[in-house]
């Protein structure tokens, strides 16, 4: 009843800012899930066949079930939309639980990015006022400063591209450092063995399809590839950056400045304003405001702006808030273009 | 019959011929009354054991499930099988037969693919330029999907296959796979090519106990029976 109760005033005060309520599906086709992430959600979800032997699932996510809405009902332009359910998820840990009670709100379709960042993360600061705390944090990320330092870096594009798509998954991540930094990719002597067969594979038919993939497109990869620059040096001092990079924390005023310091000391060009962030004062209500460099590993989603909020109850910390840009996921739905989107979550399992 | 044990023998294939063999050497004679179809059968000197013949995925499942208290099977099918049924089985001992591994292999005119990070790539490619996913067929679902995860490789779509493995790139229905292979003779001779970090698994034909069955005292004769060849 207490948190039936909670979660009638949260879903009062969303709708307060304006948000609209929409229902949402619990069962959808487990395709649409492994279409976006591969086989990589699939280790959460709940899946079953129907009678026609289509694979289906229960949600392990609101938004990706919101998206899904705006994607298939063809919705353009502006939505302002909040939800509550339950998301169900497989876990290895036993203190989580597989039923997630949330409640969310997304702002879908909208070109004024930073205003809407603002706007959800001052929803979900309102939200906040519903739950009683006697401290907390609210830690500010930014996914897209990560991707410019990134692009900035003396490394192959191939490399580039692989930082940034691997970010959020640290373990695999700090593997690919170690990579970089002793270059251990490319073997020497398998490609002189390979050249060979470059040059036989010249003469073929160059629009010859071998498992999904032309002639043609395998030798360009393989000459690009072979044709990588690879200097053992270069790559220990990318390294070296990025992992500096990653261990900036700040209060959130001091973000901009000390991301710039950090820019020129390692001469990078690049420059960010305080306007990257929703928000630069370092205490609403109760919480302390932080900047940190290398959060927004929770979700592959992210892709811009990323928050947390974990206060203190009852002598227990807890996180009840996540949230963030997401541009690519309606895009990865199956969608023809890009559609901003960023929202937030509030779990209510406590 | 009290303390009965229930044994699982491969009902067919190399694995069989080399557990046989187990069996002659330590000359423990097999009794099927109704010949070599026969899928039951006990040993002449050993009044308190049944034999089973089952395929070498099931003797795994039945470990499980404790309807057998023993038996012989590889270790890339136990590794294979879900964590519950994984967590009621004790390997005994791994012999030096029924050594395979399992690997993922490409089409070998892939030339600009030498490792998993390079898949990774191909993988992101194909999300990217082609909107569709990656297939990897596999007989081993669950420890490609492990494996290929360890690795970073994320965009792609596991394929359930049921038998001729190396055939899938080139039918269309996969572009990948990960099979299991000895020699590695059979990938060549279909034009495949193991990835040079690929391997998945050293796998060995196995002596298994079903951690249900510990109380059984006649468990015991038959760790130290089959344990010591």
């Amino acid at each position: 009843m207490k948190s039936k109760n909670l979660s009638e005033k949260i879903l009062r005060s969303v709708k307060a800012k304006g948000f609209k309520y929409i229902d949402l599906p619990s069962v959808i086709e487990a395709n649409h899930i492994v279409q976006r992430s591969g086989e990589n959600f699939r280790k959460f979800i709940f899946s079953f066949f129907d009678q026609n032997g289509s694979e289906l699932c229960l949600r392990p996510d609101l938004t990706i079930v919101s998206c899904l809405r705006y994607l298939e009902n063809n919705l353009k332009g502006r939505e302002k939309i909040f939800y509550n359910g339950q998301a169900y998820r497989k876990s290895n840990s036993k203190k989580d639980s597989i039923i997630r009670n949330q409640i969310g709100f997304e702002i879908i379709g909208s070109r004024d990015e930073k205003n809407d960042d603002k706007e959800i993360l001052n929803t979900a600061i309102k939200s906040l006022l519903n739950i009683k705390y006697s401290s907390g944090t609210l830690k500010i990320g930014n996914v897209e400063i990560f991707n410019l330092l990134i692009d900035k870096l003396d490394i192959p594009k191939r490399w580039k591209l692989r930082l940034s798509r691997h970010f959020w998954r640290e373990k695999y991540f700090n593997d690919l450092l170690k990579r970089l930094e002793t270059n251990s990719d490319v073997d020497p002597t398998i490609v002189e063995v390979d050249k060979k067969r470059y040059l036989k594979m010249l003469k073929d038919n160059q629009q010859l399809i071998v498992a999904e993939r032309s002639i043609e497109e395998i030798l360009k990869r393989f000459d690009k590839k072979v044709k990588d620059p690879r200097r053992t040096n270069k790559g220990k001092n990318v390294v070296k950056i990025i992992r500096e990079f990653l261990k900036i924390n700040c209060p959130i005023s001091k973000a901009a400045e000390k991301l710039n310091i950090f820019f020129k000391k390692n001469k990078i060009n690049l420059v960010v304003d305080q306007k990257y962030f929703p928000t630069s004062n370092n205490k609403i209500q109760k919480l302390n405001v932080e900047f940190s460099a290398s959060f927004g590993r929770q979700l592959e989603y992210y892709t811009g702006m990323v928050f947390k909020i974990d206060i203190r109850t009852e002598f227990k910390n807890r996180n009840v808030i996540n949230g963030g840009r997401y541009d690519k996921l309606i895009l990865d739905l199956g969608s023809k273009k890009e559609v901003p989107a960023v929202g937030a979550a509030l779990t209510l399992n406590y | 019959m009290k303390d009965l044990i229930k044994i699982g023998i491969p009902s067919k294939g190399r694995l069989r011929q080399d557990v046989l063999k187990i069996f002659h050497r330590n000359k423990l004679k097999l009794i099927s009354e109704r010949g070599e179809r026969d899928l039951l059968g006990t040993v002449k000197t050993l009044p308190n054991v049944s034999v089973f013949y089952l395929h070498a995925r099931e003797i795994v499942e039945r470990l499980g499930d404790g309807s057998l208290d023993c038996g012989f099977s590889g270790l890339d099918l136990l590794k294979e099988s879900e964590q519950n049924i994984q967590k009621k089985i004790n390997v005994i001992k791994k012999y030096k037969f029924g050594i395979a591994n399992l690997v993922i292999a490409i089409p070998d005119q892939w030339i600009d693919v030498q490792t998993i990070a390079d898949l990774e790539e191909v993988a992101f490619e194909f999300k990217d330029k082609k909107k569709k996913q990656l297939r990897i067929a596999s007989k081993y679902p669950r420890l490609t999907q492990q494996f290929l995860f360890s690795k970073g490789v994320t965009q792609f779509k596991l394929v359930h296959s049921m038998g001729s493995t190396e055939i899938t790139p080139f039918t269309g229905s996969a572009e990948v796979i990960s099979d299991i292979t000895s020699t590695g003779e059979t990938l060549r001779a279909n034009n495949l090519r193991i990835l040079k970090d690929g391997e998945i698994l050293k796998s060995m034909g196995c002596f298994m106990i079903s951690k249900l069955s510990l109380k059984n005292k006649n468990l015991k004769k038959m760790i130290k029976l089959f344990s010591k060849n």
